[in-house]
């Protein structure tokens, strides 16, 4: 029961993906039903045959790159839209040319039908009983193809004035793709793409200012450094991600809005030509619906990113204290299984300072101690899941095979000796290490 | 070879030129960013140091010099077009062929009445209202050479040279015959930026120079490189002494220590010590560092061990356990870098473009858009031509009851494909 109510969001944008295909080639529909179903197939068990021979990164990667090169690909056609709009008789370009032909009408339900049964397998819970594990893929799969059928129904009840261009086609399968994918943290791209434009923007400021040769913060009025440490913020991170996320959607909308209306000049009836021009006008109108469920499914998308409705591993840290000489223990068995692969937090007091970090078996079988926080983020701490761990704050995802090595948003490494009872580390460096990287990371310039 | 050459001027003056070059260099830093931390930095070095990307960026200020040329050209063609001279069709949001009509009376009095201004012989008649946004077009668009331009000889020639500023010592050059830093004056500042201000007061170097006096901003040209204040510090000797070592240690240090609390480390040459120094903050609230009274934190290691902490004022000594610590001089410094760098004057330029451009979009743009049209008789033909810069829907009612007008008169209408 848990699985259909997880999958309902995946499946919903399914349906869609395959009722905006059957719009967008009216002429081609068998061919249309026939690759959706098929392609959508082929994701479920490509993603499924991936993930038992290959460590689960691997599908997840394909899928999260193809989402991710359909977001750039729709960024190319919104721009190239837009730039078409404000040219009279621009001429057809040859890829222009494949949109409506046989070609499209198998490669784009298949390919689209691909990634949607990707990101469908990738949300089925792995089950103890056999059976069920065999059911559940054969379930998605039964849902998948009844939900094209449903689709093409429905799409033959919509209006025949709902016309659909192939930017704002685009747009919305591409919103649809990234809303699926954002259901599953392992997917999402809201959260990296905040993270990536918040570092962005803190390079480019950053250089921008050097590169002009603005004076440094000790010589500017404090009300103004604090404008400037804005772009440092996570806030910028957010809403430029916002901007990069709905821009798009918005210039094909743009587009569609500054599409020259037909000329009418030659007409010489006053009455006709402005029956043409609210013709025109109005076409414009539906077309515009399209971009405006693309513009919804980002922001669920967006949304869905940022509350995810998903539990992580995060034991409360547990007290620890150094010896007279400064060395704090922590033994292999005890307490805690050090090597049972979970993520296990401590907390360590000095004088008015706490340090809160972690100690975790990798993948390659290394005890790892780290700080509960990354050499650039505010220091929330980090989560566990499946082959992952988690940056509460900025919410990267970093594998479990690299935590332990310096460097991005990884959890910053502290130097420890790993004998026979346990794990052995220096107080005072970890207080050292713990007040560089949490200074760094809260400074108005330094922390996001 | 022509065609060669109008391919060439076809692709330098496209307008989808600079989203295909930016869009370029986006990729390639998000490339860039799955692989290093430090994406900006490393896709700037990658530009500098492959000809090719460089080559790239430069079609960014070339393609701002076409279009000022092109845009140039076709604003003079409309502008001749008005006085009659033959129309090119390609400059009109429409453009239609009519049989030809008896005259332009009619239509000049209701063009009149509608607030256009005319113009007009027998065998043509210009109409338009407001005012044309070429001029803010042409100042963005020189505004996007200096910017793009700035930024190619920025990146590929910019040189840095971090140097400490200090007061009663050379000002630093390459030769070594900079004019003595007399004066380093560090002090509040009214400005709705800048807090504080700085200058520094150079004497004659007896190069022809004079006394010279560098301030915050802009920077001052010295010698052909910006004289750019990045970060202020105190230039000390010290003199220490150590029971467990056999003599005195004298020495200088040049030390980033502000703002009071900042710490900032030196080795003491010869002995396994070192010393930690922060500039104390005066009670009264005042600035060390303007006004020249300074009071020194200091932390005495030796490897990581902490062997004495305490406090020694600028032409003082500090003495316990036999440690002896005195700083017999404390001078202002300014960590300076002389940037080398003439793209800067480039991006200064197209800021004041762009903004001049905006400041004159923007009126003109909500309230006087141009909008123009065109009637020209060519033998038993009428051309009539029709564009608009802003409030294109209404000119566009206006034009064709003109056509109208003048269809009134006569019959046979022709659409030009």
């Amino acid at each position: 029961m848990q699985l259909v109510f997880k999958l309902i969001p995946q499946l919903i944008a399914w349906t869609v993906m395959v009722l905006l295909l059957l719009r967008g080639m009216p002429g081609r529909r068998g061919a249309v039903l026939i690759s959706a179903v098929t392609g959508f197939s082929l994701g479920v068990a490509g993603y499924l045959l991936l993930s038992r021979l290959f460590p689960v990164t691997l599908p997840l990667g394909i899928i999260r790159s193809a989402v991710g090169g359909s977001f750039f690909l729709l960024w190319s056609v919104a721009v190239a839209a837009l730039y078409r709009s404000t040219v009279r008789d621009f001429p057809l370009l040859r890829v222009e040319r494949l949109v409506g032909t046989i070609y499209c009408a198998w490669g784009a339900p298949l390919l689209t039908g691909m990634v949607a049964g990707g990101i469908g397998a990738s949300g089925l819970p792995r089950l103890d009983n056999s059976v069920l594990q065999l059911l559940a893929p054969l379930l998605l799969l039964l849902a998948g193809a009844l939900l094209v059928l449903g689709a093409r129904s429905a799409e033959q009840r919509l209006t025949s004035s709902l016309g659909v261009t192939p930017s704002a086609f685009l747009a919305a399968l591409v919103a649809l793709l990234l809303f699926s994918s954002s259901s599953s943290i392992l997917l999402d791209l809201f959260a990296p793409l905040s993270m990536k434009v918040m570092k962005g923007t803190h390079d480019f400021v950053h250089q921008f200012m050097e590169s002009i040769l603005i004076p440094d913060h000790v010589f500017i009025r404090s009300a103004i450094w604090g404008y400037i440490g804005f772009l440092f913020g996570k806030e910028v991170g957010f809403w430029g991600g916002m901007v990069i996320w709905f821009t798009p959607a918005l210039l094909i909308a743009l587009a569609i809005r500054l599409e020259p209306l037909p000329s009418v000049a030659h007409i010489r009836q006053g009455a006709q030509r402005r029956r043409l021009l609210a013709d025109a006008i109005r076409t414009k109108q539906y077309r515009l619906v399209i971009p405006a469920l693309a513009l919804v499914a980002l922001a669920a998308a967006a949304y869905q990113s940022s509350f995810p409705n998903v539990e992580y591993w995060d034991p409360k840290p547990l007290a620890v204290t150094a010896t007279p000489a400064g060395e704090i223990f922590i033994p292999r068995k005890g307490e805690v299984e050090l090597e049972d692969g979970r993520l296990h937090k401590y907390l360590y007091k000095q004088g008015g300072k706490e340090v809160r970090f972690f100690v975790l078996l990798t993948p390659a079988g290394k005890l790892t101690v780290d700080l509960d926080a990354c050499a650039i983020c505010k220091p929330d701490g980090y989560g566990q899941s499946e082959g992952m761990v988690l940056c509460y704050y900025c919410k990267t995802l970093i594998p479990l095979d690299t935590v332990g090595k310096p460097g991005g948003c990884n959890p910053v490494p502290v130097p420890f000796t790993e004998r026979g009872d346990g794990v052995h580390l220096d107080a005072l460096t970890l207080v050292n290490s713990w007040s560089r990287t949490v200074q760094s990371t809260t400074s108005s310039k330094g922390g996001k | 070879m022509n065609r060669l050459l109008r391919v060439l001027w076809g692709i330098l003056s496209s307008r989808a030129l600079p989203p295909l070059v930016l869009g370029f260099f986006l990729l390639l830093y998000i490339g860039i960013a799955f692989f290093f931390d430090e994406t900006l930095i490393m896709l700037m070095a990658i530009t500098r140091r492959i000809p090719l990307l460089a080559a790239l960026l430069a079609l960014l200020p070339l393609n701002g010099v076409c279009r000022m040329i092109l845009e140039a050209g076709r604003y003079l063609k409309r502008r001749q077009a008005l006085s009659g001279a033959v129309v090119p069709p390609e400059l009109y949001d429409e453009t239609l062929l009519l049989s030809a009509p008896g005259g332009f009376s009619q239509l000049e009095g209701r063009l009149s009445a509608q607030g256009y201004a005319t113009r007009g012989s027998g065998h043509h008649l210009a109409a338009w209202q407001g005012v044309t946004l070429f001029p803010a077009r042409l100042l963005y668009l020189a505004g996007m050479f200096c910017l793009f331009a700035g930024i190619l000889i920025s990146l590929v020639s910019r040189g840095v040279s971090r140097q400490a500023v200090v007061e009663g010592a050379p000002f630093p050059t390459a030769a070594g015959n900079g004019g003595m830093v007399e004066k380093i004056i560090f002090e509040k500042a009214a400005g709705p930026i800048l807090a504080r201000n700085l200058f520094i007061k150079v004497a004659d170097s007896g190069m022809g120079e004079g006394e010279q006096t560098f301030r915050l901003y802009p920077p001052a040209l010295f010698r052909g490189a910006f004289v750019y204040p990045r970060y202020l510090g105190i230039s000390l000797a010290y003199r220490f002494f150590a029971p467990d070592q056999g003599g005195v240690v004298e020495n200088r240090a040049v030390l980033p220590l502000y703002p009071p609390g900042k710490e900032a480390s030196t080795v003491i040459a010869g002995t396994p010590y070192r010393l930690t120094l922060s500039l104390a903050k005066p009670e009264d609230g005042s600035d060390p560092y303007m006004t020249g009274k300074t009071l020194f934190l200091f932390k005495l290691l030796k490897g990581d061990e902490l062997v004495l902490t305490g406090s020694v004022p600028g032409g003082g000594e500090f003495v316990r356990d036999g440690y002896r610590l005195a700083i017999p001089d404390a001078r202002r410094m300014v960590i300076t870098d002389f940037v080398v760098d003439y793209g800067v004057l480039l991006i200064w330029g197209a800021g004041l473009l762009f903004a001049a451009a905006f400041i004159l979009w923007l009126p003109v743009r909500i309230f006087f858009p141009l909008r123009e049209m065109l009637f020209r008789s060519q033998g038993e033909l009428l051309q009539a031509c029709s564009r608009a810069e802003g409030g294109g829907r209404r000119h566009a009612g206006v034009f064709h009851e003109a056509l109208d007008l003048l269809e009134l008169s006569k019959s046979g209408v022709k659409a030009e494909e």
